[in-house]
């Protein structure tokens, strides 16, 4: 399909110039990357930008470390390129997982997280480890710098807190000092790729520390507040288990849409959340697990 | 048996290294120059409305946009069974998607600006969404005018309903069946809509020249049938009306009759000079082509405590959509069809066509014996499991087998059926079941059987002309199409057979109805067996034409010479060794000179004379509408996640009698390919509308079909083989049933495994957890 | 309208775009390479996949005017001299049937077999979960790939690909 509408194209050599453009034309400029999403949007008359502005030729952003305990995403990096890093995946397993649920390896190869999470849709399954590491949402414009803590980045369905002449430059992930684990579960219909009917996000340490994420549940992506307040210094044992699970229908409001009912929804959340402490409290011990596999249906 | 040199034999696909090499080319890569336009259509909003006025003033404005069509333009009717339909919707439209006009403009970009402008007024008419809506007392009509309709003659519409034909087949004393009966199971079953998904969407170009010919190229399962509706439609002659037809990417049913084809045939006739084209997108692929059509079956069987079934009372009631054209023999073919293959003495099979303002359904692999095989082998097991007879057993018993006389009255073609049913038991090692992975889940097994015939007029033929060149290569030309399945490949092994000349040097092109002879369609899974005959008699008749020049040229009795290696050679003569190249173009030179013979051209032709649709319209006895069945059996291991619902196969089994498996690798082909495509249906595919009739999910983000992800752990094909006496080699076609077991066998297995009974398709993961889940509640 | 140049299946080739045309279309109806097939239009087919510097990519939601100065592959350019091995073997295995999606597939399996020459079946699975194959069922395609990928002599089943293509930009990376 060729896209009906038109636009302008810009590709910028310095951040500058992009905070620049993007200060000008406002919510009429998109920040292009990988476009998976965006060219999408556009063709099907959904976002009518005048000026997409691609910022793949900025090094900055384009930027993944890990450094004192935090590790930073710039707002190019792909799901391709966090997949494939090691300290990615021994820092923060959950993000590891929840990326290897992302679309497909040919959308993977040019999708960002960055462009992930403005897209802001109920079932993000990205967030769901962005919650549970504390992440800050680096945004930028032409007066500076604001840091918006992810608790606060998601307003609504497919709403953010970012600007109108604001981008991102970069994501970054608070990782514990002290041993910790995490896993990422998420429920699709079939095994190829799906948006999340569920996802759960959960995060332990060593000290009977958790935090407790979930997508596709709610308006929008959200920590569990009263499951971690119930678990929090807490052994995990069958009984614990159970009463968080009891918690459920109090954590989450999900509703009925094509990918699954309401009443799925609650139920299924009950056997995710217990597979995943679970499964959280394994990889804690040094077991291998395959977080895919962990809902049956796949070999 | 006879040893043969490529029959039976895996030969590799002659079509591969120009699909492989990404020079095949399709409909959408044709290229057509500066002066091609590019339609884009109006599509209805509306379920059922009166369209009150188009604006098309906006739209007229857009650059680039060069005409705009409406309904005014084209008051045509058109259809290939019966003519309900229109090219653009006259004065109502009858389900949402419907073509209402269509923006033909320079470019792409322009033509959906364009479309987008223009305004339709419509007026709302009260609108019926499933098809036991529709045959309520007092449900809107649909077609008021129905008894108008032109249709062929072994149609039964009922005008003053929504019904649009009705098959109703009697046989025996069903009453006396039920009353001999030990146990009576009654039940209902449903299936829903399902989408082809063909990975290429159905594009078309047309062209009218100056000449007042017009050429269309369309990817297409039927490009003599699309020519023989234009011409009818457009008021042309055959011999003015050209299809051609490239290489075609996935068909499954989707592609076959006409479709949108007609629209830019349509356009073209008032473009004269212009070649335009229309290229479906993705959405428009699954709200305005053929779909599969849901069906509601009521089933009642009968049964002797011994396990024989003496009556069957079997209702299918078929969402049809709005125009029945195509999908009324649909229902036509299972209304024959509706006993499974079993023989039963006593039946009454009623299968309704009902219009529902939906989009059009029409064929789909499997032809409507999927939606039916669901709930007749789900009954079936279900009713052995209440006689407490082994459903294997039950099945055996009761399994249709050669001579027994079929629904209609005909007598029942050689079949393996028994062997297939011994052959999958003992692949899926019935009875046994590995243990489970985790405490999470459990096992169970499904098993089921298979049959379907080609549905077909029954004059449906086929043909083929062959031509040899100078180096004894072969260009056969034949007019059905390889859309995956192979053809073109066993098409050659058949003439390579009679002819000792190679597969890989026959050349098999894809048809242009100019220059290649007919061929009704590529449907029904008849192609193998129908185009196969034509293919072996135009071989053979190139075979004669040789022979009988060289017996003529040598004075060699006909009788001792033969064709091996390219050669003609003498069983009485080791030594004479005649090379095809040597003549078959050019001729045989003689003493004095001259030559004899010359191009070697011959023709081949396959109609299947015995068939006929003169079945009586109250019992459907009398006629012999199926040429034959092609039968099988198959089996499935299935593991459960208990609380998620999530199922994986572990082990799926499928024997199927080929009659003659002409290429096994191919063979086996269609059965990995249409097993994935029926658990597809079975466990996440589903068509979903809303309340206004409105598809929720046109799109492979939520409609969707399996990826690499979704393969069975293991997937083993058997192939069994009792001849079809009137098939090339002994071979029936197998392409479409390869899909029809996989449903009721993983109900079967479901309840095999968690004792639920799930009675309505798709059997999705949620299904199965929340019926678990109420069950342990109860 | 932009004039961008790139290399297109190791040749160097310039082209006028708008802004808004996605890379399949550029390629198809300006730069005559057909193999790239429209199945979805929104990245959920692979149908249209092609290898940018060395990547699978969705050529339906690349904008054309951003592959200036990079390097893009598709079948015709791994087809040109003769058949990569991977070719051979899906043309033996009767790896495709219709065979439009064949050309996403080889490039998605291509890329696979440059990082992975001996894969798993399940990485096999993953590299080409997104994309789509309405007929074969996979297994074919599977078996193809397993039976080339085991075997010693066939290990640069990829072979076709220049070796510009194997080392695309990776991100800039400090793991400590």
């Amino acid at each position: 399909m060729s896209i009906a509408h038109e636009f302008n194209y810009e590709r910028p050599q310095n951040l500058h110039s992009v905070l620049e453009l993007k200060d000008s034309y406002r919510n009429k400029a998109f920040i292009y990357a990988g476009g998976t999403d965006l060219v999408v949007n556009i063709k099907e008359g959904l976002v009518k930008p005048e000026l997409l502005i691609d910022i793949k030729d900025l090094a900055e952003l384009h930027k993944l470390c890990l450094d004192n305990g935090t590790l930073y995403i710039g707002a190019s990096v792909t799901f391709t390129e966090l997949i494939d890093t090691e300290f990615v995946k021994q820092a923060c397993p959950m993000l590891h997982d929840a990326c290897k649920t992302v679309a497909s390896t040919g959308v993977r190869s040019r999708a960002t997280l960055a462009g992930n999470i403005c897209s802001a849709v109920p079932s993000l399954d990205s967030a769901t480890p962005l919650l549970c590491y504390q992440a800050v949402v680096h945004c930028a414009n032409t007066e500076g710098v604001r840091n918006i803590p992810i608790s606060e980045w998601f307003l609504a369905p497919r709403k953010t807190a970012i600007k109108d002449n604001e981008m991102v430059t970069g994501i970054s992930l608070k990782i514990p000092k002290e041993t910790s684990t995490s896993v990422y579960l998420k429920l699709g219909r079939y095994g190829g790729e799906d948006l999340a009917q569920a996802g759960w996000g959960i995060w332990m340490n060593t000290a009977n520390q958790y935090r407790i994420a979930h997508c596709a549940l709610a308006p929008i992506p959200s920590r569990a507040a009263l499951i971690e307040a119930l678990l929090n210094g807490k052994e995990l044992s069958q009984e614990l288990i159970e009463a968080a699970v009891a918690l459920i229908p109090n954590e989450i409001n999900p509703i009925t849409d094509i990918r699954s009912s309401k009443e799925y929804r609650l139920h299924v959340s009950g056997v995710m959340l217990k597979r995943g402490l679970l499964a959280a409290k394994d990889r804690l011990e040094g077991k291998e697990i395959e977080p895919a596999k962990l809902l049956g249906g796949i070999a | 048996m006879k040893e043969y040199t490529y029959i039976g034999k895996d030969v590799v696909r002659i079509d591969g290294l120009e699909k492989i090499s990404g020079a095949a080319i399709y409909g959408d890569d044709i290229d057509f120059g500066a002066n091609l336009l590019h339609a884009e259509l109006v599509s209805s909003t509306e379920a059922h409305a009166i369209i009150k006025s188009i604006d098309i003033s906006e739209a007229l404005k857009v650059k680039g946009v060069y005409k705009i069509f409406t309904g005014k333009d084209f008051p045509y009717k058109f259809g290939l069974y019966m003519k309900d339909r229109f090219i653009f919707a006259q004065d109502k439209v009858r389900f949402v998607g419907e073509q209402i006009a269509a923006v033909v403009a320079r470019n792409p970009g322009a033509a959906k600006r364009a479309a987008a402008l223009i305004k339709v007024e419509y007026e709302p008419l009260p609108a019926v969404l499933d098809q036991m809506q529709a045959l309520a007392d007092g449900a809107t009509l649909l077609h008021p005018d129905l008894e108008n309709y032109p249709h062929v003659p072994w149609f039964f519409p009922k005008p003053g309903t929504n019904i649009a034909h009705w098959r109703k087949t009697r046989k025996g004393d069903m009453k006396g069946g039920f009353n001999e009966a030990d146990f009576i199971l009654e039940d209902t079953y449903t299936v829903p809509r399902y989408a082809h998904c063909a990975i290429e969407t159905h594009v078309a170009i047309g062209k009218f020249d100056y000449s007042g010919r017009l050429t269309v190229w369309s990817s297409s399962q039927s490009p003599h049938t699309q020519r023989h509706l234009f011409a009818e439609a457009l008021g042309l002659g055959h011999k003015d009306v050209r299809v051609i037809a490239p290489h075609v990417g996935g068909g499954f049913g989707g592609k076959a009759g006409v479709t949108m084809e007609i629209i830019p045939a349509a356009l073209a006739t008032k473009l004269k000079g212009y070649a335009v084209k229309l290229r479906y997108s993705r959405e428009q692929e699954f709200i305005n082509t053929y779909q599969r059509l849901g069906v509601v079956a009521k089933l009642k069987m009968g049964v002797t405590k011994e396990g024989r079934i003496t009556a069957l009372d079997h209702k299918i009631y078929w969402d049809a959509g709005a125009y029945v054209e195509y999908g009324a023999n649909v229902v036509n073919a299972v209304g024959l069809s509706a006993i499974g293959p079993y023989r039963i003495d006593n039946i009454s099979i009623d299968s309704v066509c009902v219009y529902t303002n939906l989009p059009p359904g029409g064929a789909y692999r499997g032809f409507g014996y999927s939606e039916m095989l669901f709930g007749l082998e789900s009954h079936v097991t279900r009713v052995a499991n209440e006689l407490g007879i082994d459903q294997i057993e039950f099945r055996r018993k009761n399994a249709i087998k050669v001579g027994d006389t079929t629904a209609y009255g005909a007598k029942m073609n050689p079949n393996g059926l028994l062997e297939c049913i011994d052959k999958v038991v003992k692949a899926i090692d019935w009875g046994n079941k590995p243990a489970p992975t985790n405490p999470n889940t459990v096992i169970g097994n499904g098993f089921s059987l298979f049959w379907k015939a080609p549905a077909m007029p029954p004059n449906a033929s086929s043909s083929a002309f062959l031509k040899f060149n100078e180096d004894a290569s072969i260009n056969l030309i034949i007019s059905g199409m390889d859309i995956g399945q192979g053809y073109q490949t066993v098409m050659a092994q058949i003439a390579a057979e009679i002819l000792s000349v190679p597969p890989s040097k026959i050349r098999v092109e894809t048809p242009d109805t100019d220059r290649n002879p007919y061929e009704w369609q590529t449907v029904a899974s008849h192609i193998t067996w129908s185009s196969g005959n034509a293919v072996k008699k135009a071989a053979i008749d190139a075979r004669e034409q040789i022979l009988s020049l060289v017996q003529r040229v040598f004075n060699l009795p006909l009788e001792e010479l033969y064709l091996e290696d390219e050669a003609v050679k003498c069983t009485q003569d080791p030594s004479f060794n005649l090379p095809l190249k040597s003549f078959v173009v050019d001729g045989i030179m003689t003493k004095d000179g001259t030559f004899k013979g010359g191009p070697i051209n011959a023709r081949g032709m396959f109609m299947p004379e015995f068939s006929s649709a003169n079945g009586d319209p109250e019992t459907s006895q009398g006629g012999h509408p199926n040429v034959h069945y092609t039968v099988g059996a198959a089996a499935l291991t299935l593991e459960i996640d208990k609380d998620t619902g999530k199922m994986r196969v572990l082990k799926t089994a499928l024997a199927i009698d080929a009659g003659k498996a002409l290429n096994p690798d191919l063979v086996r082909g269609q059965i990995t390919g249409g097993m994935l495509q029926g658990l597809a249906t079975v466990l996440y595919e589903d068509m979903r509308y809303d309340s206004k009739g409105k598809l929720l999910n046109p799109n492979f983000t939520d409609y969707k079909i399996p990826t690499a992800m979704d393969v069975p752990d293991e997937i083993i094909p058997i192939i069994v083989e009792v001849p079809q006496p009137d098939g090339p080699f002994g071979a029936r076609g197998i392409g479409e049933h390869t899909m029809l077991p996989a449903a009721p066998m993983v109900a079967n297995a479901v309840e095999d495994a968690l004792g639920l009974r799930i009675k309505s398709m798709p059997i999705t993961a949620e299904k199965v957890a929340m019926a678990y889940l109420a069950s342990k509640k109860q | 309208m932009k004039e961008i140049s790139f290399v297109l299946n190791n040749e160097e080739r310039s082209v006028s775009v708008e802004a808004n045309e996605v890379l399949l279309d550029v390629l198809r109806e300006k730069l005559g390479v057909k193999s790239p097939k429209c199945g979805c239009e929104r990245g959920d087919c692979g149908a249209c996949t092609v290898l940018l510097d060395g990547k699978a990519v969705r050529s339906c939601l690349v904008l054309a005017i951003e592959v200036e100065n990079h390097r893009i592959t598709t079948v015709e350019g791994i087809s040109a001299e003769k058949l990569s091995a991977l070719q051979e073997a899906f043309i033996q295995f009767n790896a495709f049937q219709c065979g439009y999606c064949a050309p996403g597939i080889i490039l998605a399996v291509t890329e696979l077999l440059l990082q992975h020459p001996h894969p798993s079946l399940e990485q096999i699975k993953e590299s080409m979960a997104g994309n789509l194959c309405r007929c074969t069922g996979y297994s074919p395609i599977f078996d193809a790939i397993m039976a080339l990928t085991k075997v010693e002599q066939h290990a640069d089943a990829a072979e076709n690909v220049t070796s510009q293509d194997q080392h695309p930009a990776l991100p800039n990376v400090e793991g400590k």
